[in-house]
């Protein structure tokens, strides 16, 4: 496993630091040492050549080509099952003109010179990946393809302009003549270098000489994940290891241990010792884990410890007291910062012949990735090496340093596959129980969570308070609109400064993930966005990045707003986005691109068209990304009947989204899918509650995500018009709860507004 | 110390008669295929064979399962090749993978006795089994490709062809 990736990792801490600065990939190329051709250094080995035969060709740090013709790609990013490795491979392989049936992957350490090259550090999230390594794979693989082509030449004998790459194969159809990969890499003529400028000045291939990029080759990760052989954190194995498990408080956040009486665990065999964390990052409060030879053991002593907590300053929190102070918050004129203020909204709303207030709700959700969390520590050396699938290696490795109390250089992060992320791994909580057990009984140690662990301690998706106020002028035009939003902020939880935006009104750095989607791509004269931190919130439930983040819950008051809006104007919901969507201003380009998507996501759905039996009802949304900058254009038209007894059955979801360029059509669709049903479980399926500052659910009794039996039909239509790539695993998720609320209110009349939707409050709402 | 007939070995294990069986297979037979998803029998990572029916191994005590047929992930078919298992690639089901292993012992169950399964049986045998990725869609289209391919391999084994 990995193990070129270790070795270098392991060399380059030995030469220097770890730096989080951003370096494009020759760059670090040159730092680790691996010159271009270093295979061809005659004598090397002496006069055997059969020993000096393993060498390679490193054309970039992101792949390398044995002398066996495989071209290995290290991904930088993780893998959660949105399968960017083979994305990373495929993308390198169509300017390198290398085979299918060549392609490699593995996972990256937390070296510095596999950072992302435009976030500048190891992060996964955002549905950024393919966007923003698409260029930097692309270059990797030409400057690959050149530097080939250069040497084949050479040996060859022929002028380098007439040689054609294709299948891993440099042919010259004039002399017949042709070379393999593997025969040029072990040529050892390969000289080829470049600097970062004449990587930048590199002509790559236009869409229409693609061959690669646009088609459904076979996912690189699926066998291995069809017999049980992908390694997961989960699975890993170090001699000598022993296993955690750990016992957490009744609250969520804000208890300390105040005594640990393990006679009861000592009478379990193979029960090591109970180690209460000492957790500098603020990461956890008042855990203990149970360290013994087999896991099957550790649970068994950790439920024999007899530990007396004090629950802290949250433990008489609940739902409801989060939700008071929201709209105690919201109510307060000097709250929060503005993420968006354009016109007046005060002076419009002076003069709307109609205003509307509502008031949106979503819950506490948790993100509960099938793998429960986990880490393996295990200190050699000088090194504190951590085995786990993380989304953010930079900021995780610093994490588990700072709970070992040694400096961030010394930690090297070995990447696994990762059974669900969903934004759960990019935070770093599991690392300081292993990493404590590890110090404290000198033996890696893999910790692993029970689900209910998993479940009680996620950084999950807040609660959310969410008012809007909306004016329209005599002839139903939106003129107007105030959105408050009230939230733990997420993100300035990490306490990374360049995660957070600096407000509108300059009072102070704010929390962008938390009102992302709310600066839409609607036309509206006078707007206002504030994000207000509900801060009792913050501190009795950490939340996290769920899968989409903020557009989960903005586009969910959004989307059904602009519904109301439509109705109290007379409109057509559907017609009266298109009339928002004017393209005028900062809204030129996206919003018609949001435009067109929704109209084919209208004309597959039978929108207007279908006339449908009493009980049933379609309702629509758009949406675009966490960013405007880094939007994938996506509606959804939302089918559904209702009982009398308000009961919602969806018979059909229709998505459409617009993502400018498809690497791989089959996975986009792919990911489209999961990230609807995963709109649909989120909109009705799956509720957290917090009682006594505790989180109430603890397994996939209580907290229920959805199950085969109750997935609707999903159409799924592609867009791709030559633009720039986008992502695709998040927005078809905040598309799909306000579709399915307007659907319902045309279904039988009744207008929701709180998250998940229940039958009950269906029934409560309907006209009589 | 029991001793377990898995995947056609016999191997002796050293556990207490109440350890989950999941854990002998992962810790002590370093067979990682199989999946701990929730330890309380709602998910169907951790599902295996014992005598050729679907298990929860996080639920099933190693007592329970001596001088039983266990099969794992592993031992579902020596080449990986399993019509499932083919069916799985070729409608490239996994996302994460995470629920795979168990999805697939969950169904090879189901197809061992019912080699033409309707969409509702598919449904409701498999609806134990969470996929937090939501590949529901692509685990019973494959699920009802391996069932035909096993149908079209059985009658291409047993007609005998007009010469």
């Amino acid at each position: 496993m990995n193990t070129h990736v270790k070795k270098i990792a392991q060399e380059k801490l030995d030469r220097e630091p770890a730096d989080l600065s951003r370096r494009s990939f020759l760059v670090g190329t040159a730092a680790a040492g691996l010159a271009l051709g270093y295979s061809a250094v005659p004598g090397l080995l002496g006069a055997d050549q059969a020993l000096a035969a393993p060498a390679k060709f490193d054309p970039s740090v992101w792949y390398s080509i044995g002398p066996d013709g495989l071209v290995t790609v290290t991904c930088g990013k993780a893998d959660m099952g949105q399968h960017i490795a083979s994305t990373m491979a495929q993308i390198v392989s169509e300017e390198l003109g290398s085979s299918w049936k060549d392609m490699r992957v593995q996972l990256a350490s937390n070296d510095p010179k596999f950072n992302d090259p435009v976030l500048g550090a190891q992060i996964t999230g955002g549905s950024w990946s393919t966007m923003m390594n698409f260029d930097a794979m692309s270059r990797a693989g030409a400057a690959g393809r050149i530097a080939l082509t250069q040497a084949a030449a050479t040996i060859m004998g022929v002028p380098a302009g007439e040689l054609v790459v294709r299948d891993s194969t440099v042919s010259h159809p004039k002399s017949k003549k042709s070379m393999s990969f593997a025969d040029i890499v072990k040529s050892g003529k390969i000289t080829r270098t470049f600097t970062p400028d004449e990587l930048k000045a590199i002509k790559l291939k236009t869409p229409d000489q693609y061959t690669m990029v646009g088609v459904s080759v076979p996912q690189l990760d699926i066998p291995p994940k069809s017999n049980g052989t992908a390694k997961y954190g989960i699975d890993v194995n170090v001699p000598g290891m022993v296993y955690g498990a750990v016992v957490t408080p009744p609250v969520r956040f804000g208890a300390t241990v105040k005594s640990v009486d393990d006679s009861a665990a000592k009478k379990v065999p193979g029960f090591i010792k109970a180690v209460t964390l000492d957790d500098k990052t603020g990461s956890t409060t008042g855990w203990v884990v149970a360290v013994a030879n087999t896991y099957a053991n550790a649970k068994k002593a950790a439920g024999a410890l007899k530990i007396a907590y004090d629950n802290g300053p949250n433990a008489k929190l609940s739902s409801e007291s989060l939700l008071d102070e929201a709209k105690r918050l919201q109510k307060l004129d000097d709250s929060g910062q503005f993420f968006v203020k354009d016109g007046d909204t005060a002076a419009a709303f002076g003069t709307a012949a109609k205003v509307l207030e509502a008031e949106y709700t979503t819950s506490i959700n948790i993100h509960a990735p099938l793998e429960p969390m986990n880490a393996t520590a295990e200190f050699k050396g000088d090194i504190l090496n951590i085995y786990s699938g993380n989304q953010f290696a930079t900021r995780s490795g610093a994490i588990a340093a700072g709970a070992a109390g040694i400096d961030p250089k010394y930690v090297v992060m070995h990447q696994m596959w990762l059974g669900g992320g969903f934004g759960r791994r990019l935070d770093a909580d599991m690392m300081v129980p292993a990493v404590q057990a590890a110090k404290a009984v000198g033996k890696p140690v893999k910790v692993i969570y029970s689900r209910e662990n998993d479940m009680t301690m996620d950084y999950s998706r807040p609660l959310t308070f969410q008012k809007v106020k909306a004016g329209l002028d005599g002839d139903g035009k939106l003129i107007a609109l105030n959105h408050d939003v009230v939230s733990a902020w997420p993100t300035q939880r990490w306490g990374i400064p360049d995660f957070l935006s600096p407000s509108v009104d300059k009072k102070g750095p704010l929390d962008a993930f938390t009102v992302n989607g709310a600066d839409f791509f609607y036309s509206v004269p006078n707007h206002n966005v504030r994000a207000i931190k509900n801060e009792m919130a913050h501190n009795a439930t950490p939340s996290g990045q769920l899968r989409s983040v903020a557009p989960g819950w903005t586009f969910w008051a959004v989307e059904s707003m602009i519904d109301e809006l439509a109705h109290a104007a007379g409109k057509d919901p559907a017609e009266y986005r298109i009339s928002l969507l004017d393209g005028k201003g900062k809204n030129d380009g996206g919003a018609q691109r949001l435009r067109s998507t929704l109209l084919a996501a209208m004309g597959m759905a039978g929108y207007g068209t279908v006339k449908l039996p009493k009980g049933e009802g379609m309702g629509v949304a758009c949406v675009s990304s966490q960013e405007r900058a880094t939007a994938s254009w996506t509606a959804c038209v939302a089918h559904v009947a209702v009982s009398p007894s308000g009961e919602v059955k969806v018979k059909k979801l229709t998505v459409a989204t617009d993502v400018g360029m498809q690497v791989h059509p089959d996975n986009i669709r792919a990911q489209v899918e999961g990230a609807a049903l995963w709109g649909l479980s989120l909109a009705m399926y799956e509720k957290a509650t917090l009682k006594d500052g505790g989180i109430e659910q603890t397994n996939f009794d209580s907290y229920t995500p959805l199950r085969m039996s109750q997935v609707p039909e999903v159409a799924v239509n592609v867009i791709a018009n030559g633009e720039k790539p986008t992502g695709v695993g998040e927005p078809a998720v905040t598309v799909i709860a306000p579709a399915l609320g307007n659907a319902i209110f045309n279904a039988c009349g009744a207008r929701i507004r709180a998250l998940p939707i229940t039958a009950e409050a269906v029934k409560a709402n309907m006209k009589a | 110390m029991p001793n377990l007939n898995i995947n056609g070995r016999n191997m002796s294990v050293e556990a207490a008669n109440d350890t989950p069986l999941l854990w002998v297979i992962r810790e002590q037979l370093q067979m990682t295929g199989t999946k701990f998803g929730c330890g309380a029998g709602l998910c169907g990572a951790c599902t295996i064979h014992v005598n050729g029916e679907a298990v929860r191994s996080c639920q099933t005590p190693v007592s329970e399962a001596v001088g039983k047929k266990i099969t794992t992930i592993e031992g579902l078919s020596p080449k990986s090749d399993h019509p499932l298992q083919k069916a799985w690639i070729i409608e490239q089901v996994p996302q994460c993978g995470y629920c795979q292993s168990g999805q697939i012992m969950q169904a090879a169950s189901l197809l061992s006795k019912n080699s033409n399964p309707t969409k509702e049986e598919v449904v409701a045998h498999m609806d134990g089994n969470l996929c937090r990725c939501m590949t529901y869609s692509r685990i019973q289209k494959a699920i009802l490709r391996a069932a035909a391919d096993m149908r079209t391999a059985s009658s291409a084994g047993t007609e005998r062809r007009p010469t």
